[in-house]
């Protein structure tokens, strides 16, 4: 890997962990590799949010040509979220593609990252599906990422009714993931799901 | 005039210049289409076909013209010309009428100006700051003495001295090496007219000379050039690079219309406008999006349709691999919606437009259905003459081959020399010409809207149809017909393929 790409993380990594962010324990970093080519981040769920209370880990990788290209970044955590993909965790985020600059830092990129959970950008979609739902019954996107925030990054919210429409679905023999996927996606019409997942 | 096009048409208009006639002179009334080229042919195109190095001078020329007038270097002058499809006096015209406005649109000044250059839109404080912008180059001066005091570059994070630093007219300063290798990671890329400067949410743009000064390999230097090249080319309304394999001509024409070209270096023939195959009388997008419906078996096509779209503005082909909808063309930097591409600045919050049909797959689907067997039984009758025509063309060396052949065994003979029948090939060539319009009318035909209009142009094409069918028969059969016959018959199609192009190119009056 380029010695600049080497350098550079390196001082960004000591950057996060110095940051005042660290001690509040609302951003985390870690190595996976002693390349310094992939680092696992972690960000917290912004309060006054439905990701409040949860703890959201992304993959990071750093390009050969990094800082001159922006580092590949996607959410390992499911999450539901109008500009995440909730099935592949991409990240749709203008400074991680042509809006990078080369003086930004993996700081910037996890703090960006957690001022997205708090506002998003439902006119900007990766998930189309998410975004809808966001704009259209807003109640209802609150319910269902505060459900997945729970579910996925031990956030407090509980959703009883979800739970045990997740469990008719897997009492038919489908995959709790997908079970919850499909639901949210009908907006925990049940009966919609079935047919979707059985037609 | 272009010579190559005066050979052209004396080879089509057989005898017609070459009588001593005066034309000129005759107080009569004579035949008005002899007169004038562009009125008898609507397929007539001036046109030039010039080198790389006939091309460089060409921009050259401009970009100095434009130094000239606004007193500014090269490199900011092939910026805004660049952005101004090389028009010099719209230019000219919008730096006499807001030179800060020019500078911010091109990107060689940041939106939001300092303080000290808020009096800069008048014309000659706009000036000054070109001036400045080009003469003192790019490196920063902010801090005095710079050369002395150490400075932190934001990218590479090291301590360097002043004069190790350069910036762009947003003041953004970061060390030589971090902006070198900035800049050959574009290049590589093949971003070179396009780059921007490399600090947060800064689009202003780096000029050629900056890069030049700072990229010191020859190979990465190349690649630059020749890439600047292309953009500079590709943004000029006039010029096309010849679409033939390895070919560097680029063709020139003042007319910027959908006509023949034909490269007088390796003779390929193509549509001046979008550089495919000519395709008279259908125009550029329907026989772009034709010609990839009928590539749909390919499995090629199956993905190019299923994940890419062209760039709205520059119809570069974009394959989308993730991301949201908001696309930014990498080639042109043109910002749209991935599913209406639609402008996005226009686009707002009508993004649930665009998304309802993706949403519904299956209600799009069941109509979609009912009504595919109808379409595709409407394709399959265009696509099949389109296909005929196309493997007859194929067949037309075979056909002159034959026609050869048939030639010298009746020379053998002793009925008629080689020359009598040289007007057999005139008749395969015209042959050739009009069935090559023919195929072309089919997918114009598929796209148009049903009425009179589309019923008048399918009883031209039938007419057409007609006498093609006509013409090859008679030249199957030319020894035993007689040579006015087959004339007559030649003048017939050509005629009738005159007339179908006519509306296609209007012919200006």
């Amino acid at each position: 890997m380029a010695n600049m790409a080497v350098s550079r993380i390196k001082r960004e990594f000591k950057e996060v962990m110095r940051s005042e962010e660290i001690v509040q324990c609302s951003i985390k970093i870690e190595l996976v590799n002693d390349s310094w080519t992939e680092l696992r981040g972690e960000i917290a769920g912004p309060p006054d949010t439905p990701y409040e209370g949860g703890k959201f880990v992304l993959e990071i990788k750093v390009p050969e040509t990094y800082p001159f290209n922006p580092p590949k970044v996607r959410f390992i955590t499911r999450i539901w979220h109008p500009n995440i993909s909730s099935v592949t965790g991409a990240i749709c985020l203008d400074i991680l593609k042509d809006n990078w600059a080369a003086a930004m830092t993996l700081r910037t990129v996890l703090l960006s990252l957690q001022a997205l959970l708090a506002a998003a950008e439902p006119d900007d979609p990766q998930d189309a599906v998410v975004a809808y739902q966001f704009k259209d019954k807003y109640d209802l996107f609150l319910q269902t990422a505060k459900h997945w925030t729970n579910a996925y990054a031990g956030g407090p919210h509980t959703f009883p009714d979800c739970d045990s429409k997740i469990q008719r679905l897997k009492d038919m023999g489908i995959d709790e993931h997908d079970a919850r996927a499909v639901l949210s996606k009908e907006n925990w019409n049940l009966e919609k799901a079935t047919e979707c997942l059985f037609s | 005039m272009d010579s190559d096009i005066e050979m052209d048409l004396d080879s089509d208009n057989d005898g017609e210049y070459d009588d001593d006639y005066d034309y000129y002179n005759t107080g009569e009334d004579c035949d008005v289409e002899r007169l004038d080229p562009k009125r008898a042919d609507p397929e007539y195109f001036e046109y030039e076909c010039l080198t790389v190095e006939d091309i460089e001078k060409l921009l050259n020329e401009r970009v100095e013209k434009l130094n000239t007038i606004l007193q500014i270097t090269p490199s900011l002058a092939k910026v805004l010309l660049l952005e101004h499809q090389w028009n010099n006096l719209a230019v000219v015209e919008k730096y006499r009428q807001d030179a800060n406005a020019l500078l911010v649109t091109a990107r060689i000044k940041p939106p939001t100006v300092a303080v000290t250059d808020s009096a800069s839109t008048s014309a000659a404080a706009a000036s000054a700051q070109l001036l400045r912008l080009g003469s003192c180059g790019y490196k920063t001066t902010a801090s005095s003495p710079p050369q002395y005091r150490s400075q932190m570059c934001p990218v590479c994070a090291s301590s360097q001295l002043g004069d190790k630093f350069y910036s762009l007219a947003c003041g953004h300063s970061f060390c030589k090496d971090c902006w070198t290798i900035y800049f050959e990671t574009q290049i590589f890329q093949g971003i070179s007219t396009q780059i921007g400067c490399m600090a947060q949410m800064c689009n202003v743009r780096v000029p050629e000379d900056l890069v030049l000064t700072l990229v010191t390999r020859p190979v990465m230097r190349d690649k630059y050039q020749q890439f600047a090249f292309k953009d500079y080319v590709k943004s000029h309304p006039e010029l096309r690079f010849c679409p033939g394999p390895n070919c560097q001509i680029i063709v020139q024409s003042s007319e910027i219309s959908a006509k023949r070209a034909i490269c007088k270096v390796c003779h390929t023939g193509f549509c001046f406008r979008c550089g495919m195959d000519y395709h008279a009388p259908t125009d550029c997008q329907v026989i772009k999006k034709w010609l990839t419906k009928c590539a749909d078996d390919s499995e090629t096509a199956n993905y190019i349709s299923a994940h890419t779209k062209d760039c709205p503005k520059c119809h570069i082909c974009i394959e989308k691999n993730g991301g949201c909808n908001h696309m930014q063309c990498f080639n042109c930097k043109h910002d749209f919606c991935w599913m209406c591409l639609g402008d996005w600045k226009t686009h707002g919050s009508e993004y649930y437009e665009c998304s309802r049909y993706k949403d519904n797959p299956n209600i799009a689907n069941e109509s979609v259905h009912v009504q595919a067997r109808e379409a595709l039984k409407k394709y399959l009758h265009y696509y099949e003459r389109w296909e005929n025509h196309s493997k007859s063309l194929k067949l037309e060396q075979q056909t002159i081959d034959r026609l050869r052949q048939r030639i010298n065994s009746k020379v053998m003979n002793g009925s008629g020399t080689w020359i009598d029948w040289q007007y057999l090939f005139n008749a395969a060539a015209l042959l050739a010409k009009c069935r090559y319009t023919l195929q072309y009318t089919y997918p114009y035909a598929y796209y148009m809207d049903g009425g009179s209009r589309k019923n008048l142009f399918e009883y031209q094409q039938a007419q057409l149809e007609a006498e093609i069918e006509n013409l090859s028969w008679k030249i199957e059969r030319a020894e035993t017909s007689d040579l006015g016959d087959l004339e007559n018959q030649m003048d017939i199609a050509e005629k009738r393929r005159t007339t179908l192009l006519k509306d296609f190119f209007p012919v200006d009056t």
